[in-house]
């Protein structure tokens, strides 16, 4: 319509940490294995059409590709080191690919946004650097010679529960008003 | 519920089996029972998890306050448009045949003002189709005609989608009445280009005015509350993951779920706080004149002792105003306690007063999981009144005027400035009235005459109903504002030339502000008078009064007990300055009345149509024809493009008649002379609209 119309588009920063998410996802991922090189890649350009035209549906296939791909690598390589960068990198693109459609949505590219977007990398980044040393020191000290099968069934006896506590949080609010709903 | 408790129950079978496993309890091999069992599980979960995933995002959605709050155009629907131009009322036609109906009125009432046809040969014309080329419209009206054979292409879309023949039949149709209504409008050559789009016409849904709340906000108020399902998924594919590295022995894959369990955890950890934030807006000027840019600082503190880690704002800009360019009224940051952040932008003042809406906050917790909604108030003012400029050129009055010495010539002879006429020589005429020089030629006594000088009595009635709120653009000035600061600056040069003028509005009295000063609103009547003080009054109700609103008030209200008010105010030697769009059939009603009673009404009238769709076609034609109806019945009309200042309006009236506006007037005394005069002086703006048409 007129000029004074705001830019509703994916926030700028936290697009461009996106992508330096999927690319970090990209090389763990290509290094091992070639099919893993191919969803990788097939992944990144989702996220980019994501991003360039700010769909989260494209952002989430995206990422399920770019996880695709890490976990291939993860079979024929076998190397854990990559595959947790792999994931942290996947999880970083998913989280801040949403995040920027998000901020650009609500206040659109014009607004000042550097340091709520700085705060979204760093939190991210951190939880995932967190995520990498907890599952490595699992990994070297206490799975090493377990057989995987009880790890396996520990770590799932942990992501039940966690998702089981979340859907109660999600259960008790109140009834929600005056957001929009997208899928 | 259940699957909360099933998903719990699993992990602690799982927990313990695993404990198990570890403490040779139990030994099971891989591949076996209990790798399936885990892999089944996962995979149940994720299918129930994707299957109620879509739609689980969401998001508090931001309002647009940095443009302008929007009005219609003229004819953006089109029955409505059609429908201006029906004698006969009622419902019980079905929608075509009342668009048939209409535009065959239309046509008939085009034909009859500007083709000079009387209505019967008008309606032989359309029965026999003469009285347009296009052979589609024609038929369209008469049922005698047959259509020409439509395009292949175009009958077999008819035959798959409806009313596609119809749709252009009509599109056709009004572009022709158009064509007859514009006469002289635009060159005859751009016929075809001139056939508009066809829009049925859906009454817009309105934004909300103001924006966010209409009641008053003390502090921090939470509006809502939701999940954002940021993270929603991410559980179950790391779920997945395991299950996947534990059928493939990989711990390669099981350790890549780790991580996406560690960041479920994540999600689910916090809160969006509650944030303890005030806001300080300073503007650069707090009274500004119409079209100043004003900088408004906004300073969010976060007053208390904990961290917002996302804070989202949206600064309530009143709807009268605009962000200008590249200007938004928005922040995203980060506060840790008692910091204080600041952003700026730019707005254009308007006229009016303009209360800032309370600004609207978004938190969300550090994992963006949870978000909350809040209002904040702050209230802050900008009073904006219009600039009393003298209009250039001076205003067309008519031929009525008060006893008291003015600029307004009048038909009487007495004394003044300008020769009137000589006459006789009565006992008492003043000394320096004689004409000597005839004296002094043949010895007889005889008395010069000029035009008595008066001054006028003039109320400037501004027609500010509900309906009036157009605009050629949605965004644009409306007719309401543009009739306001013509009512400005018509009084100052008025008031200038030592006339009394007065002010009056007929129009909603808005009862929008609620949460302001909330005493009963009065119409606005200001009676005729001169002086700093009126002038300074003038300027102020234009400001203030809630009639002059820039904003669309909410209801409408009946316009005759209003006009009865002002007429019982109202001494009868007033004339009467009405500044209307005429965009509806009440507009004309209350000139009508209003000569009915005796007052010389000038009608001033900002034009707010436009011709991009068959309905703003037909708005726009409907519009010539009433003007066309009124200047017939002897009030003259300055009709007032958009694309011009209301100096170029009345300097084309005032030298479209030939002579000043003050001599126009004062052509004959008598009712019959006048109207004449008028008629002159309305067939020139009919020439003159001529000319400006075809430049646009």
């Amino acid at each position: 319509m007129t000029t004074d119309e705001l830019t509703r588009r994916p926030a700028l920063i936290s697009s461009a940490v996106a992508a330096a998410g999927a690319i970090l996802a990209v090389v763990a991922s290509g290094y091992a294995s070639l099919p893993g090189l191919a969803l990788a890649v097939a992944g990144a350009s989702f996220l980019a059409l994501g991003l360039a035209r700010g769909t989260n549906s494209a952002i989430d296939v995206a990422c399920l590709l770019l996880f695709a791909g890490v976990l291939a690598s993860g079979y024929e390589g076998d190397s854990v080191e990559l595959a947790l960068l792999g994931t942290v990198g996947t999880v970083v693109a998913w989280d801040l690919g949403q995040s920027a459609i998000d901020l650009g949505e609500q206040l659109g590219r014009e607004a000042r946004t550097t340091r709520l977007e700085a705060v979204h990398a760093a939190s991210s980044a951190i939880v995932g650097l967190g995520a990498i040393t907890i599952g490595y020191t699992l990994y070297v000290f206490a799975a090493d010679g377990q057989p995987v099968a009880a790890v396996a069934l520990l770590l799932a006896a942990a992501g039940l529960i966690t998702i089981g506590f979340g859907v109660r949080n999600r259960r008790s609010r109140e009834p929600r008003r005056g957001g929009s709903r997208y899928s | 519920m259940n699957l909360r408790q099933g998903a719990i129950v699993v992990g602690i079978v799982a927990f313990t089996l695993a404990i198990a496993i570890l403490g040779n309890v139990l030994n099971i091999g891989l591949g076996s029972w209990a790798v399936i069992f885990v892999g089944v599980v996962a995979l149940l979960i994720a299918l129930n998890t994707l299957t109620r995933r879509h739609g689980v995002r969401e998001r508090g959605t931001t309002p647009d306050p940095e443009h302008r709050y929007r009005v219609p155009i003229p004819g953006a629907e089109l029955t409505e448009a059609v429908d201006q131009f029906r004698s006969r009322r009622g419902d019980l036609f079905a929608p075509s045949n009342r668009i048939q109906d209409g535009l065959r009125e239309a046509a008939i009432a085009a034909l009859t003002r500007f083709q000079g046809l009387t209505p019967s040969t008008a309606n032989e014309r359309i029965e026999d189709g003469s009285w347009t080329d296009d052979p589609y419209a024609a038929a369209f009206l008469s049922p005698t005609i047959d259509p020409p054979e439509r395009p292949l292409r175009e009958r077999l879309t008819d035959r798959f989608v409806r009313d596609v023949s119809f749709r252009d039949s009509v599109r056709r149709t009004a572009a022709a009445v158009a064509a007859v209504g514009y006469t002289g409008l635009e060159a005859d050559d751009r016929r075809e280009s001139r056939v508009a789009t066809y829009e049925r016409g859906t009454v817009e849904e309105h934004e909300p005015v103001p924006r966010t709340t209409r009641t008053s906000v003390d502090g921090v108020v939470e509006r809502a509350s939701r999940r954002t399902g940021h993270w929603v998924g991410i559980g179950v594919v790391a779920l997945i993951a395991i299950s996947i590295g534990a059928f493939a022995e990989s711990s390669a894959i099981v350790m890549a779920g780790t991580v996406g369990i560690a960041y479920a955890g994540f999600a689910h950890a916090m809160e969006a706080p509650t944030p303890d934030i005030t806001i300080e807006r300073t503007l650069s000027e707090e009274t500004p004149e119409p079209g100043d840019e004003i900088d408004v600082e906004v300073t969010i503190t976060n007053e208390s002792n904990r961290l917002l880690p996302d804070l989202r704002f949206v600064d309530g800009v009143p709807a009268g105003l605009a962000v200008t360019d590249e200007g938004t009224a928005r922040l995203g940051t980060a506060l840790r306690p008692d910091e204080s952040v600041t952003f700026e932008y730019t707005v254009t003042a308007r006229r009016g007063r303009h209360v800032f809406d309370p600004a609207l906050a978004f938190t969300r917790d550090l994992s963006r999981s949870s978000e909350k909604e809040f209002l904040v108030g702050s209230s802050t003012a900008v009073t904006c009144e219009p600039v009393l400029r003298p209009i250039t050129t001076s205003v067309p009055l008519r031929a009525t005027a008060a006893t008291f010495s003015g600029r307004l010539t009048t038909p009487e002879g007495g004394s003044g400035t300008q020769f009137h006429s000589v006459r006789e020589y009565r006992k008492n005429d003043p000394l320096n009235r004689i004409d000597w020089n005839r004296h002094a030629r043949t010895g007889e006594l005889a008395t010069l005459q000029f035009h008595e000088e008066r001054a006028a009595r003039v109320l400037v009635l501004v027609d500010a109903r509900k309906a009036n709120y157009l605009a050629p653009e949605p965004d644009a000035a409306h007719a309401v504002d543009r009739s306001v600061a013509a009512a400005g600056r018509i009084a100052a040069t008025l008031l200038e030339d030592g006339d009394t003028v007065g002010l009056a509005a007929i129009g909603p009295l808005d009862k929008r502000e609620e949460r302001e000063d909330d005493e009963d609103v009065e119409q606005c009547w200001l009676g005729p008078s001169s002086g700093h003080h009126h002038r300074a009054q003038f300027q102020q109700l234009l400001a203030t009064h809630p009639q002059f609103s820039t904003l669309s008030p909410p209801k409408s209200r009946r316009w005759t007990p209003q006009l009865q008010r002002i007429y019982r105010r109202l001494s009868s030697d007033t004339q009467i300055i009405l500044l209307t769009p005429l965009c509806d059939r009440v507009s004309s009603d209350i000139v009508r009345w209003l000569d009915a009673r005796g007052y010389a009404v000038t009608v001033v009238s900002p034009d707010p149509t436009t011709d991009r769709t068959t309905g703003n076609q037909l708005a726009r034609v409907a519009r010539r024809i009433r003007q066309f109806d009124l200047q017939r019945a002897g009030v003259p009309v300055v009709d007032w493009p958009a694309d011009q200042s209301i100096d170029e309006a009345f300097a084309r009236i005032n030298a479209g008649s030939g002579v000043s506006s003050s001599s126009a007037s004062t052509a004959g005394s008598t009712a019959g002379t006048d109207s004449r005069a008028d008629a002159g002086a309305t067939s020139k703006t009919g020439g003159q609209g001529k000319s400006g048409g075809a430049t646009r």
